[in-house]
């Protein structure tokens, strides 16, 4: 099984690097103000 | 004035273009995803066709690039890559621009991309018949084409990236985080599984060997199957149901819920590809644990889309374009029960290796991708060619009909073979013999196989009856004028 | 200071009905974002205060973007319903000159607008917005409520960084669930150890935070709380995974417990993140209450005119000019003739009272007849209104504590566990001393309090939720366990067992005269005060003054459509009456017996008026018309509410400002045998503490000033929806509807949740219990741990979601309880 070596440390990675993305949404303000989120796409063109 | 024409004054006049849309990248996806569609099924329905009257192999005549051993990854190819591969870009550079309210990031890099994907495509067609293959499911190109392929998909990567840098809409909706994470999941899988060492240009040896490669490649095939053909489909669900529904997805909070639960489940459900192999038990148990948990998120994701018609049902009733919609999703949680069922070792001890597989894979990709991207076709072609609606809409009744027939007949039937050969190959006489030889299972599942190819041709039918909208569709729109520039929507200053 | 009182005055505005004053909705609690839409408010401010520099302190801070010195305010919008509001609001600020962004946040109703000094003036952005129907006020504590969010949205991060963690080392720890120890080569094993360890560093170090914090301010204290076992056994457990991890061989033994550790820290932090939405939630209801403009009020110059100045800006010895249902920004002496003041949210005093020359008026009282002269003597926290704000203030901090049931086992809970572990090590001493470490964590992680430390959250939250529902705000969740303590119910009076205003109860007309004929006569004189008896009677007439009749007045002076009539002219006299002089020298009067020149005794005789109830008599040029009979009404569910109160067990108390007669009037309808009339707040805050020194477990209930510092001392505390916003936001519980049956349902709530929360207590702890000897002996693999772990959680959960639901209880009609209240 030594493609574990790969796939095990590479999703550590990946977990590290997704929850530094979910960090940036957060405090990018991406979650601020959800309810209105949905309705914004139907009122493009 | 036709619609090269006016693309090339809108070239001309590149100021002009900033306050535009740039769709034309959109409507070359478009378009092509409906002529691969019908390559891709129409090789499907020959190697179906195959499998009844092997003649059909023309191995008489020595034309061994028409067998079916050569025509399958072709099939595969064309429609998850292909098909499917066209319906995401021509999908994610539709919705990126009008969510961010902003022009493609660097237009002639989208353009590349589509240039690119074709010749990936054409590459495909020629060298798949011609037997160069690497033997990894999904993943047959040489290396060529997937150095090619890497370079249409980093471009891909900076276009859409760019474009979500440059939005003017500060929040980023979520369909955009689907197609973002299909982005970059399907870069690794892609980077990681196929590297290989080269020893000439049609032929190259892989980074992986022996079981290692089997746990590689169905890390690689599983996710494939969760990031392109699921979430980058999500993000097409999550924003065409509510526009062509003309209603807010029904909790935008639980589709931001949904992302995330299921990117981090996704990644290890692979090993139960592997059951019963040489992979060591451990690691088929937890494939098995985690695609078992991968089910509440896929549901939720379907509940959030068909819950967006909460209240007015009645619009299914009249409307067909959102009924390819709805339907898929359906689908998409029939699939997405079946799959983990199938993932348990006790049930997977007699599916594996069946036709039940091949059953599950296409009510996923005829019922969930076929559906749903066929749904979000009617619903951009018209407007990308300046029409109020499709040239028919009688036939989009037609198609979803006979698709829905066809899927359901082609489904039952390998249900019905998948569980026969699983059930008579592990059958034992009372001397502890195995029961049925191998031809003998093929004898009883034959009868499904025609059903099977019956329901495929269907299937392959309604494509053509959306081909032949689509063409008349595209030619009213063309005769009607020059192709429609739509203004960026004016947004203030600084607009959060 | 200023800003408190005025924020008292909100309610009695809203009394008042002044146009353009909206009541604040009652939020719908956890349930339903922003309500029914309503229609746009009409908004003729001028927000010229909004531009004056002090005022802009409070809700608006310099920053710098590019260079330039902008301003970022952030302000509330009155009027918004629903997501497409935020729409109009936004485009109406968006393209004006002067704007460089605005961000509408629909839940929290809250604008943050960047602006540029030098281009713009926020009072012509404000009148903008005006325009499209939405008034937008200044954050109040718009700092505090920004602070306040930024901690929850970190909470919201330590959680999803646990959520994710956890799934990812469940999924790395369930190899060794399923192979028997060897099956996986060593190489790999480590590897997998290795990644668990990776994955719960973040969740040790960050996420665990609060309840190290919290552990350590206890410890600093001499105190133990829950969060004292949970950081060890999150420590203990993270050291010794460790050890195993990177030294399988060594003192630790090769059991690792990331999985157990993981989900442990993600439970209760989920149950925190809750508390915090919850407390996120009320807050912003009461703070939505507390916006409002800043108070203006007109200050003489030396030359006589007047300019506009905001209340800020006062200082002893200005001369203002208050308008009739302003309050008085300060304790001030009346320069006038005479000012009609209605006390009530300060005194409790039912009755307005007149204050002539010379005499003084008190800071947050409302002027109710005409513009008053005054000189302010007193400003701020020296203002009467000032002293209760310091005397509530005061009381808080000398309230009795409670402490919670759950800390209060943590202590020996501790004991017990260490006490064991050190058994289990000593016991396999004896044994292969290889053994002894492991044993003792696996003991401590066997007993980690999750299920015992989600007991008292999942149960209070569940509650508070379930309340909320019915309209029911809970503040401070500890309440629900005093309230299951407390012996003693005491009620303010006016505004809280009665109405917060007189009600007309009856009318006594002349004879051949009906009721209806009576109030449309009264309509033109009653609808042109704002004094409580005239609103009383205009309330009734308002709806019969529309058709005119034959005969009869017609409508109200001045506002006949077009000025058909030629005008006729309303005197208030102020605590008499007021005397209408109609065009054609007709003169009709509604007041007191005096003013009305009528002998009260002689009506008393004639059956024409009422003896122990508050009069105004109604006469034209011929003589006595009809008798209005006041009432102070007592609510319709009040003598229902007591009853079972004391049906409970408890022993009910009447404690009021207002004049003794008024006070054992409603103390006999309602069956309240102890009472204390003509208390001022430090008067009640007295008695309250008396009672408390004797041993008893106090309820408030209350609405107004006056019964803040009370209020702050009591155990419990109650306020009413409509009330002083500075006392409901300083409440235990608000009930908004203002129905005092809901005291009951919630003394029953707060019993049901005790008792499940004991039911909890009692599993978790046993649970625990019962792991000790089986860890001891060596039978609990981590898996085992963590699979109990999950199961008595999700179980303690489970029971406290039985709460979600509230017993059945009949909500009273209101229409019905109107109806047992009308004059017939």
């Amino acid at each position: 099984m030594d493609s574990l070596f790969v796939l095990i440390p590479l999703s550590v990675l990946l977990v590290l690097a997704i929850l530094g993305l979910f960090w940036w949404a957060l405090y990018n303000g991406q979650y601020d103000n959800i309810e209105r989120e949905g309705e914004r796409i139907l009122k493009d063109d | 004035m036709s619609a090269i024409t006016a693309d090339a004054l809108s070239r001309a006049h590149p100021d002009a273009q900033a306050g535009i849309y740039n769709d034309k990248v959109v409507r070359q996806f478009s378009v092509m995803a409906v002529v691969w569609g019908v390559v891709g099924m129409l090789v499907g329905v020959i190697i179906a066709a195959q499998m009844i009257w092997p003649a059909l192999n023309l191995g008489q005549f020595g034309l061994e690039w028409f067998s079916f051993g050569r025509l399958r990854p072709l099939h595969t190819n064309a429609v998850i890559f292909a098909f499917g591969g066209c319906v995401l870009f021509a999908t994610s550079y539709y919705v990126v621009q009008r969510t961010c309210q902003t022009r493609l990031f660097l237009g002639p890099l989208a353009a590349l991309t589509f240039w690119g994907w074709q010749l990936v495509i054409v590459l495909a067609a020629i060298t798949l018949p011609l037997g160069l293959t690497t033997g990894k499911e999904y993943a047959e190109l040489i290396w060529p084409i997937d150095v090619l392929i890497t370079i249409v998909w980093i471009s891909y990567a900076v276009v859409f990236f760019g474009t979500l840098a440059t939005r003017k809409i500060n929040h980023i909706y979520v369909a955009n985080w689907f197609f973002g994470a299909f982005i970059l999941a399907v870069a690794l899988l892609h980077v990681v599984n196929s590297a290989a060492i080269p020893t000439s240009f049609l032929h190259a040896y892989s980074a992986w060997a022996g079981v290692q490669s089997a746990m590689i490649q169905w890390w690689y095939g599983h996710n494939a199957v969760g990031f392109f053909l699921t979430a980058g489909f999500l993000g097409i669900m999550y924003y065409f149901i509510p526009k062509q529904a003309e209603r807010p997805i029904y909790s935008y909070r639980l589709s931001i819920v949904h992302f995330w639960a299921l990117i981090f489940t996704y990644m290890w459900a692979g090993p139960h590809h592997l059951h019963y192999t040489a992979l060591p038990d451990w690691t088929q148990s937890i494939g098995m644990v985690f695609s078992l948990i991968l089910l509440a998120p896929s549901w939720g994701g379907m509940i959030n889309g068909i819950m967006t018609l909460s209240g007015a049902w009645h619009k299914l009733r009249d409307d067909p374009i959102l009924r390819f919609l709805i339907v898929s999703l359906s689908f998409y949680g029939m699939s997405t029960f079946e799959g983990p069922m199938m993932s348990i070792k006790t049930v997977n001890a007699l599916s594996h290796y069946t036709d039940w597989t091949i059953g599950h894979v296409h009510s996923g990709a005829l019922g969930w991708v076929g559906l749903i991207s066929m749904g979000a076709l009617y619903f951009l072609i018209p407007r990308l060619f300046g029409q109020k609606k499709m040239y028919s809409v009688p036939a989009i009744e037609l198609h979803f009909w006979i698709a829905c027939v066809g899927i359901v007949l082609y489904i039952a039937a390998m249900w019905i073979a998948g569980v026969t050969q699983g059930l008579m190959w592990r059958a034992l006489a009372d001397d502890g013999t195995l029961a049925y030889t191998f031809s003998e299972s093929v004898r009883a599942t034959y009868p499904f196989y025609a059903i099977r190819l019956v329901g495929g041709t269907m299937y392959f039918a309604g494509m053509c009856i959306m081909a032949w909208n689509v063409w008349m569709t595209v030619s009213m729109g063309l005769k009607a004028g020059p192709v429609p520039q739509i203004r960026i929507p004016a947004v203030a200053p600084a607009h959060a | 200071m200023l800003d408190r009182m005025a924020n008292s005055s909100v309610a009695a505005q809203t009394a008042l009905a002044q146009p353009g004053v909206l009541v604040p909705e009652a939020p719908a609690g956890l349930a339903g974002l922003l309500g029914q839409h309503r229609g746009p408010l009409t908004v003729d401010d001028d927000f010229l205060v909004l531009d004056d520099p002090l005022e802009q302190e409070d809700f608006s801070h310099l920053v710098e973007v590019d260079g330039r010195a902008l301003q970022e305010s952030i302000l509330m919008v009155q009027g918004m319903y629903c997501p497409a509001c935020t729409e109009t609001v936004e485009a109406a600020l968006a393209g004006r000159k002067g704007v460089v962004s605005v961000l509408v946040h629909a839940a929290t109703r809250r604008v943050t607008l960047r602006w540029d000094p030098a281009q713009t003036l926020l009072s012509g952005l404000a009148r903008d917005v005006g325009k499209t129907g939405y008034r937008l006020l200044p954050m109040r504590h718009a700092l505090s409520v920004e602070a306040r969010l930024a901690e929850t949205r970190l909470l919201m991060w330590r959680l999803f960084v646990a959520a994710f963690c956890t799934m990812q080392v469940m999924m790395y720890s369930w190899p060794f669930y399923i192979t028997e120890p060897g099956e996986i080569p060593e190489v790999y094993a480590h590897l997998l150890r290795w990644a668990n360890w990776m994955l719960s560093v973040p969740v040790v170090l960050f996420s665990s935070m609060p309840f190290f914090q919290s552990a350590w301010r206890d410890l600093r204290l001499w105190r133990i709380g829950m969060d004292m076992p949970v950081s060890i056994g999150i420590l203990v457990t993270f050291i010794a995974s460790t050890g195993a991890t990177f030294n399988p061989t060594g003192v630790w033994g090769p059991e690792i417990w990331f999985d157990s550790l993981t989900m442990f820290v993600f439970f209760l932090l989920g149950g925190r993140y809750l508390q915090s939405r919850l407390r996120d939630r009320t807050a912003g209801s009461l703070d939505a209450l507390m916006n409002r403009l800043p108070e203006q009020c007109e200050r003489q110059l030396a030359d006589g005119s007047f300019e506009v100045v905001s209340l800020k800006r006062l200082r002893v010895g200005d001369v203002l000019r208050v308008q009739a249902g302003q309050a008085f920004p300060g304790d001030a002496t009346v320069l006038g003739d005479s000012a009609t003041v209605d006390e009530a949210l300060l005194t409790g005093e039912s009755q307005p009272v007149t204050r002539l020359r010379g005499q003084s008026v008190v800071a947050g009282s409302y002027n109710l007849a005409g513009s008053a002269l005054v000189r302010i003597d007193k400003i701020g926290r020296d203002t009467r209104f000032g002293q209760i704000v310091s005397l509530m203030e005061q009381a808080s901090t000398e309230k009795p504590d409670l402490v919670k049931l759950a800390d209060r086992i943590a202590g020996p809970f501790l004991v017990l566990v260490l006490l064991s572990a050190g058994f289990g090590a000593w016991f396999w001493w004896q044994i292969d001393p290889a053994l002894a470490v492991p044993i003792a964590v696996a003991v401590l992680v066997a007993t980690c309090p999750c299920a015992l430390a989600l007991s008292t959250p999942s149960a209070m939250l569940a509650s508070a939720g379930a309340l909320a529902q019915r309209g029911i705000l809970v503040r401070r969740l500890l309440a629900f366990e005093a309230l299951c303590k407390i012996d003693t119910v005491v009620f303010d009076k006016t505004g809280t067992l009665t109405q917060d205003r007189v009600v007309l109860r009856e009318v006594i007309a002349r004879p051949g005269l009906e009721r209806e004929q009576a109030l449309r006569m009264a309509w033109p004189l009653a609808s042109a005060s704002l004094h409580p008896v005239s609103r009383a009677i205009a309330v009734q007439a308002q709806p019969l003054a529309s058709a005119p009749h034959q005969g009869e007045l017609g409508a109200a002076p001045g506002a006949a459509p077009g000025g058909a009539e030629p005008v006729d002219l309303v005197q208030e006299r102020p605590g008499a009456g007021l005397v209408l002089e109609r065009a054609g020298g007709v003169q009709w009067r509604l007041g007191s017996a005096a003013l009305c020149e009528l002998d009260e005794a002689q009506l008393l005789a004639q059956g024409r008026s009422v003896f122990d109830a508050p009069c105004a008599y109604l006469r034209d040029e011929h003589g006595w018309v009809a008798t209005f009979v006041m009432d102070e009404g007592v609510r319709a569910d009040a003598p229902a509410a007591v009853a079972k109160l004391r049906e409970m067990g408890f022993s009910v108390h009447l404690l009021s400002g207002d004049r003794l007669g008024a006070v054992q009037r409603v103390a006999q309808q309602l069956g309240i045998e102890q009472v204390v009339a003509g208390a001022s707040p430090e008067r009640k805050l007295e008695v309250v503490a008396a009672l408390q020194q004797q041993g008893a477990q106090i309820a408030m209930v209350g609405d107004g000033m006056n019964d803040g510092p009370v209020l702050a001392r009591a155990q419990v505390s109650f306020a009413l929806g409509h009330g002083a916003p500075l006392t409901q936001s300083q409440s235990d519980f608000v009930v908004q509807s203002g129905r005092l049956s809901e005291l009951v349902q919630t003394v029953r709530v707060a019993r049901r949740t005790l008792r499940i929360l004991k039911q909890n207590l009692c599993w978790a702890g046993g649970y625990n219990a019962s792991m000790v000897p089986l860890a001891i002996a060596g039978y609990v693999p981590p898996w085992l741990a963590g699979l109990g772990m999950a199961l008595s959680s999700f179980l303690v959960i489970g029971n406290a979601m039985r709460l979600s639901r509230l017993p059945d209880m009949p909500v009273p009609d209101p229409a019905a309880a109107a109806a047992a209240l009308s004059m017939r």
